[in-house]
């Protein structure tokens, strides 16, 4: 599956407010629960930070993934931002936090969740690419660089 | 009587040998559905089987099911927003089209095998409507896919013209068995039919959305359960109140199928199984139904109408119907070789018999041999054709079913994805040295989209995502190790 299949403009957002950690997420929850495919929003929340108590989900470089799986959701429920300012995320290196990828998949569809785990993960490691989105002006311009990122580097 | 045990010992040996010549042909590019109506013709009365079975009353039973069966599995496996472009080139091929193809057909057998006029439009009628799981399945076989808007459009037109020609047929009996009915009667017949089972379609697929979303059964179990019953519901009650519930089971599929709900995949799964049981029951009970050496008698007949189908009727219809279309002359061209015929026919064949409608017995026996020339023929050459008009293209990969697990009671391990941090020391060495505590394993590894099964040599690279089975003692332990930074930060 595509990432740039599962965004659209109103799950992205470019200078997201918000001072922690905590507001971060509750802000990207507010903007995926907008979609008919999130059944229960405070159920999802529930799993989203449950999961990051776990091990935290800022896996480095300014990036953050959190993420959670629940029957809360009919389908893959997913969202992005670039916060307007660097966050503490706790996160493994220590390093504040600029670029977040939500990501809530049912919890009977293990496959395809660790598989955009990954590709997800991936894409990030490439500082090059994070440097793109961080400058990035639009929900438009944002999802336009994820698009060509993935036919770059994925055979779709 | 025959007992119950000997029933589903034949039934289930009938089943099982149809699955194993499917498998076994594979690759020969025959449409299987000649395949299942090769064991049961082998099965029946005059093959070696010698099973005795005439009763049309039956198998036109078992065929109307099995139809609600595909129909809904085939509205599921729709995907709106690929057929929405192409919605009225479509709709304009299973109506007009399918009306042009059974007149002229109809026409034909009237003045070349001189059949009455009525009869021969109920030839026409019968076998007017196309068959897409055939097309796909031998395009599949031969790894072949379509270009551009062809897929959709070829999808779309074979799922809703079934109930047009389940319509002209009955409109036909009809003319046939009350010959007082007006055509002004045919026509707000077809008009009632059709909105009617448009309308209940979308309203009941709605309903269903909603009540599979609020139920929260206790077991999973449930849930396909309850989308078969509602699926029946869907088709009988709007056939009860006289309109069409082929059309209503069709269009309440695509309703479910196009819409948010919980066990998504579990339902398609269900009911991709449900129609492929659907497929080898109906054309195994065709195949036990018809007697070879009544086909033998209308060869000569049925090769005439079968070559006007394929290479007069079936072209007209498409290029007529596609006029006001921007579709290319190769575009159409494959569509009107695309005329593949399958099991609707071969049912709404014994609508006459059961009608007691004269030649009815002819009639089958033609039409059952057209289907198996159709499919055949066309079927085989159908990859070349494609290749030919260059509008083939490259199968795309198929999807795969998602992992499923469940946490099991009374043990205290859980199933936990982690994504290795892009500088974890964890990286770049063997699973082996990592210390995984004993009670846990990394079970999974998921990288550029390839799920591996690691083994003690496997190493980490940085964007992978792993599934381990940990304890929740060891939850601490594990996360130390995958936590761990290397000592200089990466790409700094």
């Amino acid at each position: 599956m595509k990432i740039a299949e599962i965004l659209h403009e109103q799950v992205v957002r470019t200078q997201l407010p918000g001072n922690t950690k905590t507001d971060i997420i509750n802000a990207m929850i507010d903007m995926a629960a907008t979609q008919e495919r999130v059944l229960d929003k405070e159920k999802m929340r529930e799993a989203i930070f449950e999961r990051e108590k776990i091990m935290s989900t800022g896996v480095g470089s300014g990036f953050a993934i959190p993420h959670g799986k629940t029957d809360a959701v009919s389908d893959i429920v997913a969202a992005f931002a670039i916060t307007a300012q660097p966050i503490d995320y706790q996160s493994l290196d220590d390093q504040p936090v600029r670029i977040v990828f939500l990501l809530v998949g049912r919890d009977n569809m293990v496959g395809p969740h660790i598989k955009l785990l990954s590709r997800i993960s991936r894409l990030m490691n490439r500082e090059e690419f994070r440097k793109r989105l961080l400058e990035a002006q639009s929900p438009a311009e944002v999802l336009e660089i994820f698009r060509q990122e993935e036919e770059m580097h994925f055979e779709v | 009587m025959v007992g119950i045990d000997f029933l589903l010992l034949i039934g289930a040996l009938l089943i099982l040998a149809s699955i194993a010549i499917a498998k076994a042909s594979d690759n020969l590019g025959v449409p299987t559905l000649v395949l299942f109506i090769a064991v049961g013709m082998l099965a029946g009365s005059e093959g070696p089987g010698g099973i005795f079975f005439d009763d049309a009353g039956m198998a036109q039973s078992i065929g109307i099911v099995a139809l609600i069966f595909i129909l809904f599995a085939g509205g599921l496996d729709t995907r709106w927003t690929s057929v929405r472009p192409v919605l009225w080139q479509a709709l304009s091929l299973s109506t007009l089209g399918v009306f042009v193809t059974a007149l002229s057909v109809g026409l034909f057998v009237h003045y070349v095998l001189e059949f009455s006029l009525l009869s021969g439009l109920l030839l026409g009628a019968i076998i007017s409507s196309t068959d897409a799981a055939a097309v796909f399945s031998v395009l599949r076989s031969k790894n072949v896919s379509l270009r551009g808007k062809l897929k959709p459009l070829l999808e779309l037109e074979s799922g809703s013209n079934d109930p047009m020609a389940v319509f002209l047929t009955v409109g036909t009996i009809q003319l046939i068995t009350s010959p007082e009915s007006t055509l002004g009667e045919i026509i707000l017949l077809f008009v009632v039919q059709m909105g009617l089972g448009v309308g209940i379609g979308l309203a009941l697929g709605k309903g269903m959305v909603l009540l599979i979303n609020r139920m929260k059964f206790s077991y999973e179990g449930m849930y396909p359960v309850f989308s078969l019953a509602a699926a029946c519901f869907i088709y009988a009650l709007t056939a009860v109140i006289g309109g069409s519930g082929f059309m209503a089971v069709y269009v309440g599929g695509l309703v479910v199928g196009n819409s948010e709900i919980v066990q998504k995949k579990s339902l398609f799964r269900f009911f991709d199984g449900l129609a492929w049981l659907g497929q080898i029951g109906m054309f195994l009970t065709l195949g036990l139904l018809v007697y070879p050496s009544n086909i033998a008698h209308v060869v000569g007949g049925g090769l005439l109408v079968s070559a006007f189908l394929m290479f007069v009727a079936r072209p007209f219809s498409v290029f007529f119907a596609t006029l006001l279309t921007d579709l290319q002359w190769r575009e159409k061209t494959l569509v009107s070789w695309v005329g593949l015929r399958g099991a609707v026919p071969i049912i709404l064949a014994t609508f006459p018999k059961l009608a007691r409608v004269p030649d009815a017995d002819v009639i089958f026996n033609l039409v059952f041999f057209i289907v198996l020339t159709s499919a055949l023929f066309q079927g085989w050459s159908l990859p070349a054709a494609a290749r030919l008009l260059k509008v083939d293209a490259p199968m795309v990969r198929r999807r795969r079913y998602p992992l499923e697990f469940e946490p099991t009671e009374g043990v205290d391990a859980e199933l936990q994805e982690f994504i290795v941090p892009y500088n974890s020391s964890a990286i770049g060495r063997p699973i082996v040295e990592l210390g995984m505590p004993p009670n846990s394993l990394i079970v999974l590894i998921s990288r550029n989209e390839r799920m591996m099964v690691p083994s003690g040599g496997t190493i980490l690279e940085p964007g992978d995502t792993i599934l381990a089975l940990v304890s929740r003692e060891n939850l601490a332990e594990v996360r130390a190790i995958l936590a761990e930074q290397k000592e200089k930060a990466a790409e700094q």
